[in-house]
């Protein structure tokens, strides 16, 4: 757990580094998260620990922004007047992206997509569910 | 009695209190989600922000400084953004010949996030502060929140949309896909990873492994376009909508 800890948190500074080094826009864990993605597929075989920490870190992610969205209470006064045309607003914008990918994707790949996807269920275990 | 309150003064001062508090309620959020029979409705993270709140309102605790102790957890997203490398990567052979096709689908969903959600907002005359954090709704909550750091758009409106859109999303896909026929599991994983991300993600793992794989790719294929992408395009986006 500490060895898949350390290396994420390197990459984190390193991304942070290249960030504010360049000033880029770019949010540094995210460009941290574009070197460990080189590194990891120029290597093929990925550290069990590191492994380990990321599907951890992606099980439980929502914790992570508890803090912050917990926050909102400075909006409690705005959002009851408006709530539910946010959430009108991002039911309907989650349905239309979606519908439109689903189409994306169907349009651009109509042959391959049903052989890739029966092949693809056929040998795939390259993930354990939850 | 004056004890007691000396008591509560010294560990709610602490950092310790604030950490409990958000471990407790999102534990009591999993629990929860999984006595639902893991209902989407039901989401560990949205029960435990309501617990916190309730918690807050109750012991009469300032926001700040709740947030002082639970930084801690905060501070982890950056952490976290860097893992989601390492479902890219072990999901890289599943993609094969077929990245430009994914990449353009990712281009097109996230275009049509933003679009959609900002001309709704702009229809339903949503005030600016509730309007601009839905130009960085679409992408995965860490990075949403790593995008509009230091813009004066609300990281925590960020974090709230990105949780709801969650919700909404995995409650949703199964109709929407169902009605316009698709049946592939990888696909309908990358459409639900791609407009829920974190939430859609482990909603599309419980359905059926390749759905979740590709889901986990499309969310953070989604997160690294919404983060290269945006920020240039976030002034352009703030004189529209503004």
């Amino acid at each position: 757990m500490i060895r898949g800890l350390l290396i994420l948190m390197l990459f984190q500074g390193l991304g942070e580094l290249i960030s504010t080094g360049f000033s880029l826009s770019v949010p540094g864990p995210v460009i941290g998260m574009a070197c460990l993605l080189v590194v990891l597929l120029l290597r093929e075989k990925i550290d069990t620990d590191l492994a380990t920490v990321a599907a951890s870190f992606s099980q439980h992610l929502g914790l992570l922004f508890v803090p912050a969205a917990v926050g909102v209470v400075s909006f409690l006064p705005v959002l009851s007047t408006h709530g539910w045309a946010v959430a009108l607003v991002l039911l309907l914008s989650v349905a239309i992206t979606i519908v439109t990918t689903a189409l994306v994707l169907r349009l651009l790949s109509p042959e391959i997509t049903a052989a890739e996807s029966d092949e693809g269920s056929g040998k795939a275990k390259p993930f354990k569910g939850r | 009695m004056n004890d007691l309150q000396e008591i509560w003064v010294y560990l709610s001062g602490l950092p310790l209190f604030s950490l409990v508090l958000t471990l407790l309620a999102y534990e009591i959020g999993l629990r929860l989600h999984h006595w639902s029979g893991r209902q989407p409705l039901v989401n560990p993270v949205a029960v435990a922000i309501l617990i916190v709140l309730a918690v807050l309102v109750v012991a009469e605790m300032p926001y700040e400084t709740y947030f002082e102790g639970a930084q801690f957890i905060h501070f982890l997203l950056g952490t976290a953004t860097v893992s989601l490398a390492v479902p890219i990567a072990q999901g890289w052979r599943l993609l094969k010949g077929r990245i430009p096709v994914l990449l353009m689908a990712t281009l097109a969903g996230g275009a049509v996030s933003i679009a959609s959600a900002s001309l709704l907002g702009l229809l339903l005359d949503l005030p600016d502060a509730l309007l601009l954090p839905l130009v960085a709704k679409s992408v995965t909550a860490p990075i949403a929140m790593g995008i509009v750091d230091g813009t004066g758009i609300s990281p925590t409106l960020t974090a709230i949309y990105a949780v709801l859109t969650g919700i909404l999303g995995a409650i949703s896909v199964r109709y929407l896909l169902d009605a316009i026929g698709m049946r592939q599991w990888a696909d309908r994983g990358f459409a639900l990873g791609i407009a829920a991300h974190g939430i859609g993600t482990s909603r599309a793992f419980s359905v059926h492994p390749d759905a979740g794989a590709f889901a986990s790719i499309a969310m953070g294929l989604h997160g690294i376009a919404g983060a290269i992408l945006i920020p240039p395009l976030l002034p352009w986006l703030r004189g529209l909508l503004v």
